[in-house]
C-alpha cells in the first residue's frame, strides 16, 4: 500500500505521543504501514473517521456508539485491549457511611465525572435509575473537568472524590481503573469505601468504517494482535496504553448497556 | 495512611506527567511507606521524600531486561569480554590508554585463569573475546592463551604488530587462522603522525608487522586512533588506500578518535555513565570498559571470579544509568 493506515487517536495525556509513535514502529515492521493523527477531543476524531481523514479510530465507548450511530451501523470495530471487554464503573463514599446499595442514594448527594464520560456519568446515571431512583431522588453533582475526552483523563473522577472528601457529596461514581490508580481499597480504606460495583461493560475499540477493506484491516488486526507481553520492547508500550496483557478481538455485545443509556438519556448522536 | 487528597494528587500529577519523567509532589505529612507502596502498584518509582517533596521517576519504568535488549545484540553488555593479558609494552605510547611502557609492571593474569574466565563468560552470554595488553607478544605462553580462548569463542588478538621476529613470529605462526583476527594500529598513512605519538621508527615496523601477519594468512583488522582535528577527509582517503594496498579488508580499516584516558591529555570526556560497557577483566579486577582499565572509578569488582556475578552487576548498573539519562534527558527536550 503506498498511503500508510492512518490511526486517529485523542491526546489525553502527553503519553500518547509515545504510544502511538511505538505503534508505528511496531507496524513498519509488519504488514500493513501505520501512522497517527492525534484530536483534541472524541468529537473531532469522529468527524476525521466519517470524512474519510483517518482509517481507524481509537474510540472510547461512547464514540464508538455515536459513530454507530451516525453512520446507522455502517462501521466496524476492530479489536480492543483485554480489559477493555470487563470495564466496571465503582460507586464509593465515605469510609463508615453504611451505604450497602445504590438504593441507600436516595435523597443523597451523587458526585460525577464528566458529563461525557461513559464511566462516571452516564452509565452511573443509568446505574441509579435501574436501582429505582427517579431523577428527583438523588441529587447529582457534576465535574465537568474533562469534556470532550470521554473522562479519559480521570481528571473529573479525581475532582468528584475530592468533593466527597470535602463532604460537598454522599458518593462518587468512577471508573475502575481510576479506583485502581489510586490503590484506594489498600491506601485510602480509611478515607472511602467502595459500595457497589456494576456490571462488566465494554470500554475502547478501534473502530473502522465499514468501507475499509478487508484486505486492508485483517493482516493489520492480526499483527495487532501478535504484540506480545513477553517482549521486552513491546511490553511498556502495552502498559502505557493500560492493557492488563494483550489485544483481542472485540465483544460487541458489552455495548448494549450505554446504547440503552444515551437512548434513555437522550444523549445526542452528535456533539 | 495518608490523607486521601494525597493520593489524588499523587494519581494527577504523576499519572499526567511523561513517561520516564521525574515527577515533584509535595507530600509534606504523608507517610512514605504509602507513596512507596503506591508507586510500586502503579508502576512508577519513588526516588526520594525529602523536605516534604516526593521525588517520583514516572513509569512504566522498563526493567534491565527491556533496557538491555534495546541495544544491539553484539554490543549488549556481556557480549564482548575483554581480556588484559599483561600491562607491559615495548612501546610508550603518549595516549597509551593502558598507561604501558617497558618499565611497567606486567601483571598478567597467565593461561589458567583466562582459560576459566572465557569458559564462565561464554556460559554467561559472552560471545567475543578481546584479548589486549600492554603488548601480548612479549608473553612466552600467549600461544596457549589463544587457543583457549578461540576454542570457545571468536577471539580477537590486538598487538602493535611490532615483534613479529625470531620465536616470536613463531609463537604467531603457531596460532589457528580460524576462529582469531589480530587487530594491529596504525595510526596514519604516512610516518608522522603514528611516530610522533609512538615513536621513531614504529609506523613502518606496525606496516610491516601488518604484512607479515596477512602473509601468514591470518584476519588482520588495522585500528587507527586519531584526533579530532586529524581526522580529516583527506587523512582518511590517504589510510584507505595504504590499507587496501597492503590487502585489507575495508570492513576491516577501523578510525576511532582519541579518548582522554591513561595518558592522552586531550581527547574526548568518558564516564561511566557515557560509555556502553564492555566488561574487561585485568589482574586488579573487573572493569566498566577497555578504555578504563586502569581507574578506579571504572572498577566493578576485584574479583575475577565468578565472572557471571561481575557480569550482571555491569548489566544491572547500565540499566540503572540507562534509566538516569533517560529522565535526564527528557528534561533539555526543549533545549
Ligand atoms: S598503546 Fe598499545 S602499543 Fe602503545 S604503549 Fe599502549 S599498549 Fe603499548
Amino acid at each position: 500500500m503506498s498511503k500508510p493506515l492512518l490511526i486517529g487517536a485523542v491526546a489525553y495525556t502527553p503519553n500518547v505521543v509515545p504510544i502511538w509513535e511505538g505503534f508505528r514502529d511496531y507496524f513498519a515492521d509488519g504488514p500493513v504501514e501505520t501512522d497517527f493523527v492525534l484530536f483534541s477531543n472524541y468529537g473531532r476524531q469522529v468527524d476525521a473517521l466519517l470524512d474519510g481523514v483517518v482509517d481507524i479510530a481509537w474510540n472510547t465507548n461512547l464514540a464508538w456508539v455515536r459513530t454507530v450511530l451516525q453512520t446507522d451501523g455502517k462501521c466496524r470495530a476492530l479489536a480492543m485491549r483485554d480489559n477493555d471487554l470487563a470495564f466496571q464503573t465503582v460507586f464509593a463514599a465515605r469510609a463508615g457511611s453504611g451505604f450497602a446499595d445504590l438504593s441507600d442514594l436516595r435523597g443523597r448527594r451523587v458526585a460525577l465525572g464528566s458529563r461525557d464520560s461513559a464511566q462516571a456519568a452516564i452509565l452511573p446515571v443509568q446505574y441509579l435509575r435501574e436501582a429505582g431512583l427517579g431523577d428527583d431522588e438523588v441529587e447529582l453533582v457534576r465535574l465537568d473537568s474533562d469534556l470532550g475526552k470521554h473522562g479519559d483523563t480521570g481528571r473529573s473522577e479525581l475532582d468528584a472524590i475530592r468533593v466527597l472528601l470535602d463532604e460537598d457529596a454522599d458518593a462518587v461514581a468512577l471508573g475502575a481503573n481510576t479506583w485502581k490508580a489510586l490503590a484506594a481499597d489498600e491506601l485510602m480504606s480509611d478515607a472511602l469505601e467502595a459500595f457497589w460495583t456494576s456490571p462488566e461493560y465494554c470500554h475502547c475499540n478501534f473502530t473502522a468504517l465499514e468501507t475499509l477493506d478487508p484486505d486492508v484491516y485483517e493482516p493489520w488486526v492480526e499483527h495487532l494482535l501478535a504484540m506480545s507481553w513477553d517482549d521486552p520492547e513491546l511490553r511498556p508500550l502495552m502498559e502505557l496504553e493500560g492493557l492488563e496483557r494483550k489485544w483481542v478481538r472485540p465483544d460487541l455485545d458489552g455495548y448494549a448497556s450505554l446504547f440503552k443509556a444515551v437512548e434513555d438519556q437522550r444523549i445526542p448522536a452528535r456533539w | 495512611m495518608v490523607s486521601g487528597g494525597i493520593l489524588l494528587d499523587l494519581v494527577e500529577r504523576v499519572g499526567g506527567a511523561v513517561v520516564g519523567s521525574i515527577v515533584e509532589v509535595p507530600v509534606a505529612g504523608a507517610d512514605p511507606a504509602v507513596i512507596e507502596r503506591w508507586c510500586e502498584r502503579s508502576g512508577h518509582r519513588l526516588l526520594s521524600v525529602e523536605g516534604g517533596t516526593a521525588r517520583i521517576l514516572r513509569g512504566p519504568v522498563p526493567d534491565d531486561e527491556a533496557i538491555l535488549s534495546s541495544v544491539p545484540a553484539d554490543r549488549r553488555p556481556g557480549a564482548r569480554l575483554w581480556i588484559y593479558t599483561n600491562f607491559d609494552c615495548n612501546l610508550a605510547c603518549d595516549y597509551c590508554c593502558a598507561k604501558s611502557s617497558p618499565q611497567t609492571e606486567r601483571r598478567a593474569i597467565g593461561p589458567e585463569l583466562i582459560e576459566r574466565l572465557v569458559e564462565e563468560g561464554v556460559s554467561s552470554g559472552v560471545s567475543e573475546v578481546f584479548l589486549t595488553g600492554g603488548e601480548p607478544f612479549l608473553l612466552p605462553d600467549l600461544d596457549q592463551i589463544v587457543s583457549a580462548c578461540v576454542k570457545r569463542a571468536p577471539t580477537t588478538l590486538l598487538t602493535n604488530g611490532m615483534l613479529f621476529r625470531g620465536r616470536r613470529l613463531e609463537l604467531l605462526r603457531s596460532m589457528p587462522r580460524e576462529g582469531l583476527a589480530l587487530q594491529i594500529s596504525l595510526d596514519s598513512a604516512t610516518p608522522d603522525l603514528h611516530d610522533r605519538h609512538r615513536g621513531r621508527g614504529t609506523w613502518q615496523r606496525a606496516l610491516d608487522g601488518i604484512r607479515t601477519a596477512v602473509a601468514e594468512g591470518f584476519r588482520v583488522r588495522v585500528a587507527a586512533t586519531v584526533a579530532a582535528d586529524e581526522s580529516g577527509a583527506a587523512e582518511s582517503a590517504a589510510f584507505h588506500r595504504l590499507l587496501d594496498e597492503v590487502r585489507i579488508d575495508r570492513d576491516d580499516q577501523v578510525i576511532r578518535p582519541i579518548a582522554q584516558r591513561g595518558f592522552a591529555e586531550d581527547g574526548v570526556a568518558l564516564t561511566v555513565e557515557s560509555l556502553i560497557p564492555e566488561v574487561t577483566v585485568t589482574a586488579d579486577g573487573v572493569f566498566w570498559h577497555p578504555v578504563a582499565a586502569d581507574h578506579e572509578d571504572q572498577l566493578v569488582t576485584r574479583d575475577l571470579f565468578p565472572l557471571g556475578d561481575a557480569i550482571e552487576e555491569v548489566q544491572r548498573r547500565f540499566a540503572d544509568y540507562r534509566r538516569e539519562t533517560d529522565a535526564a534527558a527528557q528534561r533539555f527536550t526543549c533545549a
